[in-house]
């Protein structure tokens, strides 16, 4: 049998590192992480999106503790905020936008009297303080307070009272109450009736840490200085202040200012580490279709109720873009955005000792590629996830396990079922049927229905290349393996005098042809083009195409099996997500090998789309989807009239392939081919069968155990059942069957299991 | 001299025979490898040929977890 080598150890400390960069510009694709329009267009920061979502369901103690991250004075801020969130909101394109501020007003005032009291906080050692008033130099304190800074408030003004006066003299009288309330329940020295001259602020300066002013203080101080606006700090005289404009403006000049304190505080330059600050441009993808009510709730003149603020808080479509992961059932699995998880399946690249926990999701991404074409920036699942493959591969840290059976396979198909061959009476031939390794697999005789057919129809003569074109490997991210396997069927292409390849899977065609398969056609074109076979039975039913991710992006195989369906007579139901937007039935990428969950919640996923019976026409989807119980044919079994019938499990499936080239070879070249007969009778109980499907345990590895015992003689009687049973190493594996005796010449299979792990007795 | 630590134990409890040799298995010595790594562990062993039986539940069971573990160091 064929073999493949294991990786030796795991003691393999070698990473081959994917750039960085390559990774990041692939990241970046993703938007999730964006800030809605409306949070970017903020300079404070609101996190606009989740205090409309706690409004919305009626949660304003939520939604003012959201809003007072951003706004020691929640109410003067709402109402003197300019609000450009307002202008950005989506909804405007179709529709009224969201009355951000107004729903802030509600926020501040409904909120207010669940607000939690001032509780204990330990204060920072650093004191500050603020000279002068005016709404810049209230919020700042506010600012100040907010992260434990001890504040002092020096003032001409009689009293706080006053101070706020001067501050939000647009305040209406309630707003005014609650906001003095607040401002006294704050943890703000005030030091009232000051003269706030240069012999003043020497005087106090000694006792404080980080000096801050008003702008108005700071000219008649300072009349020389000059403040750095995006820091407001005048840096000669270490005196944070700075000249601001409007509500707004004063709000963001005293969050810089704030940060400038921190910064102080710790002895850093005021410009260390400040991140993105102010208003920003957002990415975000929004999907508009969800915007349901599009009017504004009018405003009464004195604001909105609380019930009008839920309802107007309610038209918020919570800009997000999940377009991929509406859609792929892998990511859905995964409950991650693509950006992150392409990130975290980077770093389990870059791990040298430790657990590579992302190998098994980095290995259930079917790489079909229909989150490129859903993604409104074409962000690229499958690509991030073949690289990481083969980087894994590179390095030695690729576990073998989840891909052996599939790449074993693809050994057997170019090796014992490999057949290639011109047509009868032809030296070279024009054509090569090649039918891929899951159509001889899945329905030998629709296989072998085509070949004859395009035998006798298309002139020049058409050979047959029964094998596997080398996509396995190459979704394995074994880039060697699918080397030798193109190089393979290049050299047995040049022995059939390279005749144009008529592909019967699209993925096979897609596999071929970047790899350098000049002149390849699908059958589909042959059909369209010679017409259908004849006393082709029309059908007259309704269908639901199944579009195979191989032609992803191939319009002209997606509308020539399209025609060739209504040729049929199939009534096509149409279901979202097909064409280009086609989701992979779970054998793509081996995902249905290294993960057969995630690989079946992509068939689950695929057959939601529709009760009608699946029309698909890459054999693999037609497995899968019949194995989940639905009616489902290849659109060939339709041309042809054959049906492939139930599903095959693993071992017939490699059954169907050698019984199909020994048939053909027979029947069509009359060589007589090597078949191999059993000296003996071997039978199955419906367990054993079910259990060696399940455990991808093989026919052929149950009879080599079997002839290994019939050699050796060494098995194991168990006591209690009777059962024999005998083991055998095989490549990788160790598989062990439990059976009965009858005679020397006829066994009955009971049982069936394998280890990778190699077991040896231990001397001493 | 402190006892080899073993990972795991079965007994064969006289249950089971080895075929080719017709004796009894015993609880011995034996070890599992894998990927470069080794783990002592007491499994039913034949007495005379050596003979390691490893259990469908051991197999599927511990046997397969330790397998993944390491596939993914």
């Amino acid at each position: 049998m064929s073999q493949i080598q294991e990786r030796g150890s795991t003691h393999v400390y070698k990473v081959n590192k994917i750039s960085r960069e390559e990774m990041e510009s692939m990241v970046a694709r993703c938007v999730y992480e964006q800030p809605p329009f409306c949070s970017a267009a903020c300079p404070l920061k609101l996190d606009v999106r989740a205090m409309l979502k706690a409004a919305a369901d009626g949660n304003f103690k939520k939604a003012l503790q959201l809003y007072e991250k951003i706004a020691p004075f929640p109410l003067i801020l709402s109402q003197g905020c300019e609000a450009p969130c307002e202008g950005k909101c989506r909804l405007n394109e179709v529709g009224d936008g969201l009355a951000i501020r107004e729903i802030e007003r509600a926020v501040a005032r409904y909120g207010e009297q669940f607000r939690l009291g001032s509780v204990f906080r330990t204060s920072k050692r650093h004191k500050t303080a603020v000279f002068g008033s005016g709404l810049f130099a209230l919020l700042l304190a506010g600012e100040l307070e907010k992260k434990a800074y001890p504040v002092t408030v020096f003032c001409e003004e009689a009293d706080p009272e006053a101070y706020l006066r001067k501050a939000a003299p647009f305040l209406d009288e309630s707003a005014f109450a609650l906001e003095l309330r607040r401002l006294k329940g704050k943890e703000i020295r005030f030091v009232c009736g000051c003269r706030l001259n240069a012999a003043f602020y020497e005087q106090q300066k000694p006792a404080f840490d980080v000096l801050c002013a008003s702008d108005e203080v700071r000219a008649r101080l300072f009349p020389d200085s000059v403040p750095v606006p995006e820091l407001m700090i005048c840096e000669a005289e270490r005196l944070v202040s700075g000249p601001t404009e409007g509500v707004l403006g004063a709000a963001f000049g005293a969050k810089k200012a704030a940060l400038t304190v921190d910064r102080l505080a710790q002895k850093l330059d005021p410009r260390n580490t400040r991140g993105q600050e102010g208003a920003t441009d957002s990415a975000l993808y929004t999907d508009l279709s969800e915007a349901k009510v599009l009017c504004r709730v009018a405003v009464p003149a004195g604001g909105y109720t609380k019930e009008q603020a839920i309802e107007e808080a309610g038209r918020c479509i919570q800009c997000h873009c999940e377009e991929c992961l509406k859609s792929c059932a892998y990511l859905k699995h995964y409950k991650k955005h693509p950006g992150l998880l392409a990130r975290e399946i980077y770093n389990n690249t870059q791990i040298i000792m430790g657990d590579h926990q992302l190998n098994k999701p980095m290995n259930a991404c079917s790489l079909c590629g229909q989150c490129t074409v859903v993604c409104p920036n074409g962000f690229d699942m499958a690509r991030v996830c073949h690289l990481a493959r083969q980087n894994m591969v590179s390095t030695d840290k690729m576990p073998l396990a989840p891909h052996e059976f599939a790449l074993l396979d693809m050994l057997f198909s170019n090796g014992d079922a490999f057949l290639a061959r011109p047509q009868p009476g032809f030296a070279s031939c024009r054509y090569v049927f090649f039918p891929g390794c899951q159509a001889a697999a899945i329905a030998p005789e629709t296989v072998r229905a085509a070949y004859e057919d395009l035998c006798a129809r298309l002139p020049g003569g058409v050979a047959l290349m029964l094998g596997c074109c080398g996509a396995i490997a190459d979704w394995a991210g074994r880039m060697e393996m699918a080397q030798q396997a193109h190089e393979f069927l290049d050299r047995e292409l040049a022995r059939l005098g390279d005749p144009i390849v008529i592909a019967g899977c699209p993925s096979c065609a897609k596999e071929l042809r970047e790899h350098g398969v000049k002149e390849l056609r699908g059958i589909w074109d042959v059909l369209e083009e010679i017409g259908l076979p004849e006393g082709v039975h029309k059908l007259e039913r309704p269908m639901a195409l199944h579009d195979s991710c191989g032609a992803r992006g191939d319009a002209a195989t997606q509308a020539s099996i399209r025609r060739l369906a209504a040729s049929l007579g199939v009534r096509l139901t149409d279901t979202p997500y097909s064409g280009d937007r086609s989701p992979c039935c779970g054998y793509g990428g081996l995902a249905a090998y290294a993960n057969p969950e995630v690989a079946g919640e992509m068939t689950e996923q695929c057959l939601e789309r529709s009760d009608a019976p699946y029309i698909s026409y890459c054999m693999a989807c037609r497995d899968r989807f019949a194995r989940k119980g639905r009616e489902s044919k290849h659109i060939l079994e339709l041309c042809y009239g054959t049906d492939a019938g139930a599903p095959p499990d693993i071992s017939e499936k490699r059954r169907n392939r050698l019984q199909l080239k020994r048939s053909l070879l027979q029947e069509l070249w009359l060589e007589e081919p090597m078949e191999r007969k059993l000296p003996y009778t071997l039978n199955w109980t419906d367990e054993a069968r079910e259990m060696m499907d399940r455990r991808m345990i093989l026919t052929e590895d149950v009879i080599a155990v079997l002839n290994g015992f019939r050699e050796t003689g060494e098995a194991i009687l168990e006591g209690e059942s009777g059962l024999l049973v005998a083991r055998r190493r095989l490549g990788n594996a160790t598989f062990w069957i439990k059976f009965s005796r009858e005679g020397e010449n006829i066994y009955t299979v009971h049982r069936a299991w394998s280890h990778r792990m190699n077991v040896v007795k231990r001397e001493g | 001299m402190a006892a080899e630590k073993n990972y795991y134990t079965i007994d064969p409890e006289g249950k089971l025979t080895c075929l080719k040799c017709g004796v009894p298995l015993v609880k011995g010595k034996a070890k599992f490898m894998y990927l470069d790594n080794g783990f002592p562990v007491e499994l039913p062993v034949c007495p005379v040929c050596g003979f390691v039986y490893v259990p469908e539940e051991l197999a599927l069971g511990k046997v397969a977890s330790v397998e993944r573990a390491l596939e993914d160091k």
